[in-house]
């Protein structure tokens, strides 16, 4: 039996069936490749082909997607940080605990206090000031302090999505579009009157934080995380951006002209040049509002 | 072109890695992402096969209105596609099988060598069956990427086979569907929720979501702003 | 019978393969695919009155499905929760667990399902004043929006009201502000749960009531 492989649209091959066990156990082939052999209706994966592998498998994934490669399902920082913490359940529905040594406190953000110790005491501030409305974001937020002994905090985040940790050490500079604010530490500067970032403002909601000084600071995700390192050009969909470090260059302009601003569905991008790094999400907050339009109660009723 | 299904099944990307001169073609608004030097046309329809039908094809399957064509010029490239709500998205090999029927929305990208048209499954099933009318119908060959509300199975079905309706994602042409009951009785079907489930009948696959986007809709509803 | 939870945690669904007599019990509209011969039967979740109390008492629906396999070999039904998140199995032996409203799935035939008295307390927090409890001999599958930690409680510890799944039986609830009155409502946190005793409990790290917060702002 001659069998075909195809890997991302390509066709390699045809190889006889013993060489195709061979690539397959020194690791050259997977067994989720798509494969075809002579006889065969369709291509399936090659784990099913006859004689492939020795067992019977159960129906599988016509598909080349691999393994998923989500991180691990539980973080603990191994580098810089103030505070011990954890994140559980990455990247989907991840969840913030940090420990709270004795008589210190820490910011979060309004409403996401999910779990605590009996001895944290929460207190409310209002931040920022104007600004805070046109960024579409809570008026206020929450100072958990441990009162007497050490405590513990749980963070869930509204959105259903991944966290990210940085450690700022005084010379670090993170821009956080407003909604990704979690917490930090009493040592971080967040600055939500600063406007620097002229045309940043373009009524997708992309507000930006100015967030600097000394501590820890956590934001998450609507959707999965992915880190890219810019070096030269990147471009984003402005309802993707969630942070990015001090000193990248930025634009903002619609995607492939004027015609597409309109037509394309894709909005306004923001090109990103330099170097450093930007951390996009996987999923577009307004398009999920919008999306919840037929379930929403009506005012007439 | 080779594409890369990251963060599955929660909240799933698709990076498609472009060599120099070659397109991928997607759904307007998938786009998260993507090299700065990407250049991007924008269509109502498949490449060099302009028509205002095509136009109103797209319409009625329920997708966006327009195309977009990322191509890769001077040198390789990268383009990352997400979709509206979470879930996941899978890669599909068009190739010599049975044409691929996809639930309308599911649609995320493909090669330029796969087509794309609408089939009409009838007023009595789309009534029936809280799917569309209209299914998009995938021919030819190359890589598809769909999306899904949920976890993608897919069942081989070799007889008949009943996926509740609201969770089918896509299903090759050589089965045929019923809209029927799904208990014994009509009534035990009412009473328990599950009202009409569509019964495939054939062999064939039909990949199914894990979960009902309408039935998280309702959960939420409730609780948002009124409109 | 035989039973998976895939698709965990983003979009966990459970696949029951069931041998030929055997039987599940599902909550209305779980069954998002099965083999066409299983005989699918609207029931009384527990009876008439049962059904009556733990609709109006409970939040769980009026009637279940009891699927049954009436053919000679092993037939498969899958099952999943209305909303995204994770699912988890737990297996009774004589026992008792507590589930909060929403919560159940699924479960085997020798499962009770009941309704207790929580206490006036919790009808403040919107959550009824009637708990759900599962006992007996079986499996129970229950879920919630989110991902699913369980958590060892040894004296007391505070739960958002909201990310409250489940809890042991011996575990007391009390049902109190999250701060001062002002911090309560103006920081968005109301009421919380405190747990007191030694046992385990399993919270959600997503809430609908979270994400409504974090979408109505962007609602117009």
């Amino acid at each position: 039996m001659q069998i075909t492989i195809n890997r991302n649209g390509e066709n390699h091959g045809p190889y006889p069936l013993e060489q195709v066990r061979e690539m397959l156990a020194n690791g050259s082939m997977q067994p989720n490749d798509l494969a075809h052999y002579e006889g065969a209706a369709d291509w399936v994966p090659l784990h099913q082909v006859p004689g492939v592998t020795g067992d019977v498998s159960p129906p599988v994934l016509k598909s080349t997607a691999p393994a998923p490669t989500a991180t691990k399902e539980s973080f603990t920082p191994t580098g810089e940080h103030e505070h011990e913490f954890r994140v559980e359940c990455k990247p989907d529905f991840a969840y913030l605990t940090v420990q709270i040594p004795a008589n210190q406190t820490l910011k979060v953000e309004a409403s996401a206090m999910a779990t605590m110790s009996t001895n944290m005491v929460m207190k409310t501030k209002m931040k920022g000031g104007l600004s805070r409305f046109l960024g579409g974001e809570n008026l206020f937020i929450n100072e958990f302090t441990a009162e007497g002994v050490p405590g513990e905090i749980g963070i869930a985040p509204g959105s259903p999505g991944d966290l990210e940790h940085c450690y700022l050490d005084g010379t670090k500079e993170i821009f956080l579009q407003s909604s990704a604010y979690v917490g930090s530490g009493m040592g971080v500067e967040v600055d939500s009157k600063w406007q620097g970032f002229k045309g940043f403002f373009s009524g997708e909601g992309l507000f930006l934080l100015r967030c600097t000084g000394h501590g820890d600071l956590w934001f998450n995700t609507y959707g999965a995380i992915i880190e890219i390192p810019v070096d030269g050009n990147y471009v984003v969909d402005t309802g993707h951006v969630v942070a990015f470090t001090g000193g990248l260059q930025y634009g903002v302009e619609s995607v492939g002209g004027l015609k597409s601003l309109f037509l394309s569905g894709e909005g306004l991008v923001c090109r990103f040049s330099g170097q450093g790094k930007v951390w996009i999400q996987t999923r577009h907050p307004t398009a999920f509002a919008q999306w919840t339009f037929p379930f929403r109660p009506s005012k007439n009723n | 072109m080779q594409i890369e299904i990251t963060h599955q099944p929660g909240n799933s990307a698709a990076r498609v890695n472009l060599q120099a001169g070659e397109t991928i073609t997607a759904e307007g608004g998938a786009m998260i992402a993507m090299s700065g030097h990407l250049q991007v046309e924008t269509t109502t329809h498949k490449r060099d096969k302009g028509s205002i039908m095509g136009a109103l094809k797209r319409l009625v399957t329920g997708e966006s209105l327009f195309l977009n064509h990322f191509t890769s010029n001077g040198g390789p490239g990268e383009v990352i596609f997400g979709t509206a709500l979470t879930g996941d998205m899978m890669q599909f090999q068009m190739g010599s099988g049975p044409a691929l029927m996809v639930q309308a929305g599911s649609y995320v990208a493909s090669a330029p060598s796969v087509d794309m048209d609408m089939s009409w499954q009838g007023f009595g099933k789309a009534l029936f069956s809280g799917e569309s009318m209209f299914w998009i119908k995938l021919t030819g060959s190359g890589p598809v990427i769909i999306n899904s509300f949920g976890a993608i199975y897919p069942i081989q079905v070799n007889g008949e086979y009943i996926v509740d309706t609201g969770h089918i994602v896509a299903f090759e042409e050589s089965l045929n569907f019923e809209i029927t009951k799904a208990g014994k009785s009509w009534m035990s079907s009412f009473l328990g929720g599950e009202g009409m489930v569509c019964k495939f009948i054939g062999q064939g696959t039909v990949w199914c979501q894990s979960h009902n986007a309408g039935s998280f809709g309702s959960a939420l509803g409730p609780t948002l702003k009124p409109h | 019978m035989q039973s998976t939870i895939e698709g965990a945690p983003a979009f966990a669904y459970i696949n029951v393969d069931l041998e030929p007599g055997e039987t599940v019990i599902a909550e209305s509209d779980a069954m998002s695919s099965m083999a066409a011969d299983l005989d699918m039967v609207a029931k009384f979740n527990g009876g008439f009155f049962g059904g009556l109390a733990k609709t109006f008492l409970g939040g769980e629906s009026l009637f279940v499905n009891h699927f049954t396999n009436n053919t000679s070999s092993t037939r498969r039904v899958s099952l999943v929760q209305g909303t995204p998140g994770n699912t988890r199995q737990i297996d009774l032996n004589g026992n008792t667990f507590c589930l909060q409203p929403g919560a159940y799935i699924a479960s085997t035939p020798e499962v009770n399902l009941g309704v207790k008295w929580a206490g006036f307390k919790s009808w403040f927090a919107k959550e009824g004043l009637f708990k759900l409890t599962v006992s007996g001999r079986g499996s129970v599958w229950y879920g919630a929006y989110g991902g699913l930690l369980e958590k060892e409680v040894d004296g007391e510890y505070i739960v958002d009201t909201s990310h409250l799944v489940a809890y042991e039986p011996q575990m007391q609830l009390k049902i109190q502000l999250a701060g001062g009155l002002f911090s309560s409502l103006a920081g968005g946190e109301g009421f919380v749960t405190r747990i007191e005793g030694k046992g385990k409990i399993i919270i959600q790290t997503r809430s609908i009531s979270g994400l409504a917060d974090w979408v109505n702002p962007r609602l117009w």
